[in-house]
Formats: structure tokens, C-alpha cells, sequence
């Protein structure tokens, strides 16, 4: 906290080695030195070579690693050695998960209704009225929908809807250039997919990094099958994350045209991946958005939006070891 | 088992006592500390540091056991810690005085303490340190309490969220 971004992005390619008790990166245009102190996550978009001797280093200084691929697709993150480590919460964990996993899921689902409906109200309230309709269901149908479910794949098509009538209410607001008809993934098919792919990849890596400074385990989530793939917790702490974090900033880049299609995307891929310079914009806009602080209304004090992550799993710890009730981030509560 | 910040904490805050106990030793946000504790990983081979059952030793002499402290902030706290040193050593048949060297005085008239263990201390000593082991046999931690140290500690965010 008060620092005001304790990530290092590299995006050339290079060499990465220990030099003394700092990260030292060899490039085509010379040597730089990345301080281990307040670096606490890596990023990585370029052909990089490592060494083992830098793993130690890094692994020491809790600092973790995502990669990334030629089409920014996201290959895997270093992870330290666990520090923290307690077997009663991974037992308790394991539990809640059998049995509490619907509310726990239902909880999330709910938030993700309050941040969208808190996002688009924005725009309502601007005169766009055709998204009336959208809110009220968010506001009023969502909660008593997920308190009638039996079961978590009835949750999920609930989520589903959530998504798809929020992307569908993009171009309300969005330019043409930008219009969404439908959410494609893996890979994505045209700008506004990709900023969405891209944005929650990076969201999802920076939870992993909170979790890791947490003692949960990864792979045991709620709404997400555990472990179907990945770390599939942060996948469920970073769903209530998405509408302000991830698509706040895409609307604010493409309205305010700091990203455009001709200028920021590949042209010989149909413009369906960012170029170097659109990663770049993309992702300062991003961090400034998490680490724009508000005043935390529990807990009275200044907090960031990355920090609001790891507060998410803090709360969720407390709701495992405690049995106090989980409630994820809220925007419009700020808690 | 106890260990000398165990006993610390349980003078100081018991909830912390209790979440220390059972791993869930929150992070502490300080720069300054993470930098510390890189630093003693990376250049552990050199330190002299006494450790057997529980307890690590900052200084062992011929007269004292030497607790080093930051500074004098809950003194209480670290003069138990010095004492569960004193008992443990005085079991194996070492007995010494103890000695609190507080590199910033804050709070206290003097930057150095002495501790002198009787007989009946020690068996008082012995009491609570039962007290402490049911104590930490217990399911759920104790509610927090809110105090003005709070605002500092590593645990805060996770206590009051």
C-alpha cells in the first residue's frame, strides 16, 4: 500500500540473471537493473531467458512470474515455493467447499450483478436509457434467481446471462469500431474480444499473485469446477473484478480514444490481437486503474484496487476459518 | 509446543497469538521488514543465532540471556518471551539472568532491563504457560479487539474486514 505499483512489465526481449541482490536484464540496447525492493510480480511478453540462479533469487523474494506468448496468450506463471502454508485452512477449505460451495458461488454471482449494475448505471444516468431494462433485472431478478438455485450449473447459466446481456449492451455506449455481437474466446475474433481476453488474463494473474500472499490454496474454488484447469480460485475471486476493473478500463481507453483499431491492433491478424503499443497503452491505463485507491468503508483506511483483491481473500479465509458470511468486493459499498 | 513468540504474542494480543499458533501468520506489508528478511535468508549462514526446543537465543553469556528488541512498545509482551528463555534454560539446568536491550526507547525511562527468575516465578511462569496450551487448543480464534496498536499490526486487515 502507498507505493504505487510494485510491477515490472518487460516487453523486449533478452537476457534475465541475478546480478548482486538485484534482477538484471540484458538487452539488444544494454544492461538494466530491476531493484528487488518493491518488486513483487513480473511480467513477462517477449522471448526471455532465465536462469536457475535468478529462480533462486526470485523465489526467495516472493516474487512471482507470469509468461506470455506470441499472440499475448498467457503460458504459465513461476511461482515460489509456497510460504504460507497452513494445514487447518486447506483442511477447512477442502470443507467449506463440500459444504458451502452454493452459497459461497452464489455470493459471487451476486456481486458480479451489483459491479455490472453499478458500471452501466454510469452510462444510464448519462441518457441511456435502453439499458433500463438490463439494470433492473441485474438489480432486482438476479438475487432472488440465485437464492432459488439447487445446484451450481443452474448458477452458471444465471452467470452466463449476466456476461452475454452486459457485452450485448456495449454498443450502447461503445463506438461501431468496437461493437460486440458475440463473445469469442481462444482466440478472439475482433478488437473488443480481444481487449476482453487480454484484460481478464491479466486480472486473472494478478489475483493468482494476491492469492500467493494469502494462505489459500488455488486450486480449491466454489463456482469454477476446482482445478479443471489452472488456478481455478482466482478464476472465482476474479469474476466480481471484471466489470470494474477490466471492462472500466476498456471503456475508458476506446471512448477516450486512447486505443483505436487502425493504430493498436495487428492489422494482419484482422485486427483480433493488440500490437505492442496497444499492450502498452492498455496495460498502463490498467494498473493506474488498480492502484487508484478508495476509502475502504470497514475497514476506514486508504486502499487500492489491487489490494481490494487480496482483501477478497481475506474474506474468504474468514468465512472458512470463522464462518463469517462472504461477501466479495462491492464497488457501490466500497467493501 | 510454545516458543518464545508464542508466549510473546499471547501477553500482547491473543487473537494474533492464536492465528501465529496456527499459521495463519498474515504478511506484513512493511518494505523495510521483507527487505530484512531477504537479506537474513540470503546471508543466514553467518549468524550466530542459539535455537533448541521453542527457543532461538539473540545472545547467550556467562550471566545473561540477551533478548534484542526494536524497541520498548510492549515491553510486558517481551519480557514474557524473555522469561519462557529463562525457564526453558533453567529445565536444562542453565541458569542465568535475563537481559532486554531496547535499541529505541519510547515509552520506558531506561533502554536496558534486567530480569531476575525466583524459584516461585518460575512455577508461576509454568501456570500460564498450561493456560496458554489449552488456550490455544481452542477451535476458533478470540473476536478481535480493537486497539490503538491495531492500526499497525500485520493482522489488522484480516481482524476487521
Amino acid at each position: 500500500m502507498g507505493k504505487s505499483s510494485d510491477t515490472r512489465y518487460i516487453f523486449s526481449a533478452g537476457d534475465l540473471y541475478q546480478k548482486d541482490f538485484s534482477i538484471a536484464f540484458r538487452k539488444e540496447d544494454g544492461n538494466f537493473y530491476i531493484p528487488i525492493k518493491d518488486t513483487r510480480e513480473l511480467y513477462c511478453f517477449n522471448d526471455i531467458t532465465l536462469s536457475t540462479k535468478l529462480l533462486q533469487l526470485l523465489a526467495k523474494a516472493g516474487i512471482v512470474v507470469h509468461f506470455f506468448g506470441y499472440y499475448e496468450n498467457y503460458i504459465g506463471t513461476f511461482y515460489p515455493k509456497e510460504q504460507l502454508l497452513s494445514g487447518r485452512l486447506t483442511v477447512a477449505q477442502a470443507l467449506a467447499y463440500e459444504q458451502n460451495r452454493l452459497q459461497i458461488a452464489g455470493q459471487i454471482i451476486k456481486g458480479i450483478a451489483k459491479n455490472t449494475y453499478f458500471v452501466l448505471y454510469h452510462y444510464y444516468r448519462h441518457g441511456k436509457s435502453e439499458l433500463k431494462d438490463f439494470l433492473d433485472w441485474l438489480r432486482k431478478d438476479v438475487s432472488r434467481l440465485v437464492d432459488s438455485v439447487g445446484n451450481i450449473k443452474q448458477l452458471l447459466r444465471i452467470e452466463g446471462e449476466i456476461w452475454a446481456r452486459f457485452y450485448q449492451s456495449f454498443r450502447v455506449f461503445l463506438p461501431e469500431s468496437f461493437a460486440m455481437n458475440k463473445r469469442v474466446k481462444r482466440p478472439p475474433d475482433n478488437p473488443i474480444n480481444a481487449l476482453i481476453s487480454f484484460g481478464n488474463t491479466l486480472l486473472y494473474t494478478k489475483t493468482i499473485t494476491q492469492i500467493f500472499h494469502t494462505h489459500l490454496n488455488q486450486t480449491i474454488s466454489f463456482l469454477h469446477e476446482p482445478a479443471e484447469r489452472r488456478f481455478s480460485l482466482s478464476l472465482d475471486l476474479s469474476e466480481v473484478f471484471k466489470p470494474v476493473l477490466v471492462c472500466k478500463t476498456i471503456f475508458d481507453c476506446v471512448n477516450n480514444r486512447k486505443i483505436m483499431v487502425e493504430k493498436h491492433f495487428d492489422k494482419k491478424l484482422n485486427y483480433a490481437l493488440l500490437n505492442e503499443l496497444g499492450r502498452k497503452v492498455f496495460i498502463e491505463a490498467f494498473e493506474e486503474r488498480l492502484n487508484q485507491t478508495f476509502e475502504h468503508q470497514t475497514l476506514r483506511r486508504r486502499c487500492s484496487y489491487k489490494q481490494a483483491i487480496r482483501l477478497d481473500g481475506y474474506k474468504l479465509i474468514k468465512h472458512i476459518l470463522e464462518g463469517k458470511n462472504f461477501v466479495p468486493f462491492c464497488m457501490e459499498d466500497k467493501k | 509446543m510454545l516458543t518464545g513468540t508464542v508466549v510473546n504474542y499471547y501477553t500482547h494480543c491473543q487473537r494474533q497469538c492464536w492465528l501465529f499458533y496456527h499459521k495463519i501468520n498474515l504478511e506484513d506489508n512493511s518494505e523495510d521488514v521483507r527487505v530484512g528478511k531477504i537479506m537474513h535468508e540470503l546471508k543466514k549462514q553467518d549468524k550466530d543465532e542459539i535455537a533448541l526446543e521453542g527457543i532461538k537465543l539473540d545472545k547467550l553469556t556467562a550471566e545473561y540471556v540477551v533478548e534484542i528488541k526494536k524497541s520498548d512498545a510492549d515491553l510486558a509482551a517481551a519480557r514474557a518471551q524473555l522469561e519462557f528463555y529463562l525457564v526453558v534454560l533453567h529445565d536444562k539446568g542453565v541458569n542465568r539472568k535475563g537481559r532486554l536491550e531496547c535499541l529505541e526507547k519510547n515509552k520506558q525511562s531506561k533502554s536496558v532491563h534486567t530480569l531476575i527468575l525466583t524459584e516461585e516465578d518460575i512455577r508461576d511462569c509454568k501456570t500460564q504457560y498450561q493456560q496458554i496450551e489449552e488456550f490455544l487448543k481452542q477451535e476458533l480464534p478470540p473476536p478481535p479487539i480493537r486497539k490503538p496498536t491495531c492500526k499497525k499490526c500485520a493482522y489488522f486487515e484480516y481482524c476487521f474486514i
